[in-house]
């Protein structure tokens, strides 16, 4: 019924360089687990995937991995089914599953029976969405049915040599004529910025396993919170308020603030993709939380259609594996524009209300400058169910800044001011409004800000406030939004 | 050769870099101002900047092309 079509690369002690052909599916699930403890679940054969389980820094974890050296590594009856058993000791076990992929999509010469089983593969994933965690390496091309395949898994990892495509160049140049490389088609480039297919790009297939495991154990194996190695980590960490700069309408980069607010620096997931909005694992007090941060350095960090869209997709990822949210919030609002308008910027922003709003895990926000209008809201504000909602002094909190609300407010007053008088007195107008409309301390009365606190414990009110959160999870699956 | 492109509708309110410098990766090129926040454009690789498409005051769409980085 299977067919070796490269019976030299296929497993076979008898050829010299069988057991050193580093795409064999032992060899690279070998790799991907602690030296020693592969165990495999389906034998080394031509079904075109193998199956295994074994530990991941001493966590039990289980992996299947396409055979290129069988017709491509593409997905047939048996194949499949290596699969679904590594899905089905993945659930048995409550561990993490990892998919080493390399494979060319549905074996053609089994026709309709490959669909099927392909199919059977995809609702074993979505079965397993949102149970365990489930991550994707790819590391050669994974074209129709292999692409998908990690699609329906929580993060996506591409080695340098990975490609992902529902259709590969051959085909896009025959039905359409274009004339496209694989790389420009399905590589590094468009799915690191553009699709937003892929979470992490890495130069080799090495350092793609290393990041596999790394997210595996951040999901796996989460740690306890200890709230006073947080507070520890106030006294002797970088000094956070620092990281922003004097003025209050300069643009920063907020990677440093939530790296030197982690233990040590998480690991970002789209770091290329919807860049105005961060979304980083990491620990904090040695527990595994994963942090939202708005990036002001990019779109002034802005919500728009795309940051919404990922930002809702990880916060539903940490929600289902019972990972406490972090949100770091200097938001200015949402992106304005044509564009974001007929590219769904409603719709898609709604995914981020609706994440948030139905989040079960603790959750903490942290405005750290400014929260406005209704990226306020959606930036996992109190109305919206925050565990707690902490400001540092300088933050405000309105509908919009107060200098933009008088030009409105007072447009008629200030057209008749010399151009010269006007800044002066748009400031002192902004002051006056502040203290009408209340700032911060107008919403800590209305208890929308639970508190205003120093900068220099940070880490420890936040840890504090997920320590004493009851810690649920959230009953979902992680459907790819 | 890297092109830097506006993200977004924005006026050029500074310019900090001029044709001919030697630019590293994260040097501020341009800074921006839109959303009533002043956004600094920075080089993404090192290199020179070959060509600054800007002058301050400018109004760049996005996608307009800010500098080259050669």
């Amino acid at each position: 019924m299977t067919v070796l079509e490269h019976p030299m690369t296929a497993a076979d002690p008898a050829h010299p360089d069988a057991a050193r052909d580093p795409r064999q599916p032992r060899e690279r699930l070998g790799a991907l687990f602690d030296a020693g403890t592969l165990r495999e679940i389906t034998p080394a054969d031509a079904s075109g995937a193998q199956a295994g389980s074994g530990q991941i820094d001493g966590m039990p974890a289980v992996a299947f991995a396409s055979d290129p050296g069988v017709q491509g590594g593409a997905m047939g009856t048996l194949g499949c089914a290596a699969i679904v058993a590594a899905y089905d000791e993945a659930i048995a076990l409550g561990a993490p599953v990892i998919g080493l992929w390399h494979s060319g999509g549905a074996r053609l010469r089994e026709g309709v029976e490959s669909l099927h089983a392909v199919g059977t593969v995809f609702a074993a994933m979505t079965r397993a969405s949102g149970v365990v965690p489930q991550i994707s390496v790819v590391l050669g091309p994974a074209a129709g049915g292999a692409a998908y395949g990690p699609a329906l898994t929580d993060v996506v990892i591409l080695s340098e040599a990975g490609r992902i495509f529902v259709t590969g160049p051959d085909v896009v140049r025959s039905v359409t004529g274009e004339d496209v490389d694989s790389a420009r088609l399905g590589g590094p480039e468009p799915h690191s910025r553009r699709s937003g297919v892929v979470h992490l790009v890495t130069a080799t297939h090495e350092e793609a396993l290393a990041q596999a495991r790394r997210v595996a154990v951040l999901l796996g194996h989460q740690g306890t919170l200890v709230p006073a190695a947080a507070r520890a980590a106030d006294a002797s960490g970088p000094d956070l308020a620092a990281m922003l700069p004097d003025s209050p309408r300069r643009a920063y980069d907020v990677h440093p603030l939530v790296n030197g607010l982690l233990d040590e620096p998480g690991l970002e997931l789209h770091p290329k993709w919807a860049p105005n909005v961060v979304t980083e694992l990491g620990r904090l007090g040695g527990r595994t939380v994963g942090v939202v941060a708005s990036n002001p350095l990019r779109l002034g960090g802005c919500l728009d259609a795309t940051s919404a869209e990922k930002a809702a997709r990880f916060v539903r990822m940490c929600d289902a594996f019972g990972v406490p949210l972090v949100v770091l919030v200097d938001v200015p609002g949402y992106l304005p524009g044509v564009g974001q308008e007929w590219d769904g910027v409603v719709r898609r922003g709604a995914k981020l209300l609706h994440a948030f709003a139905e989040a079960c895990v603790p959750r903490v926000t942290l405005v750290t400058r400014k929260a406005y209008g209704g990226a306020y809201i959606a930036m996992n504000s109190r109305a919206l169910g925050a565990t707690r909602v902490f400001a540092w002094p300088d933050a405000e909190v309105s509908v919009m800044g107060a200098v933009a609300a008088v030009r409105i407010l007072h447009r008629r007053k200030l057209a008749g001011v010399p151009a010269e008088r006007r800044h002066e007195v748009e400031a002192e107008l902004a002051a006056e409004h502040e203290k009408e409309s209340g700032g911060l301390a107008r919403a800590v009365d209305l208890g929308v800000i639970d508190e205003i606190i120093e900068p220099g414990r940070t880490r420890e009110a936040i840890a504090t406030a997920i320590a004493e959160a009851f810690p649920s999870r959230g009953v979902h699956g992680n459907i790819p939004l | 050769m890297a092109e830097v492109r506006a993200e977004m509708v924005a006026n050029v309110w500074k310019v900090v870099t001029t044709e001919g410098t030697a630019v590293d990766d994260g040097d501020t090129l341009v800074i921006l101002e839109s959303m009533k926040m002043e956004i600094p454009v920075l080089a993404e690789a090192p290199g020179t900047v070959t060509k600054l498409a800007v002058a301050e005051g400018d109004v760049v769409q996005e996608g307009d092309l800010i500098a080259v980085i050669g």
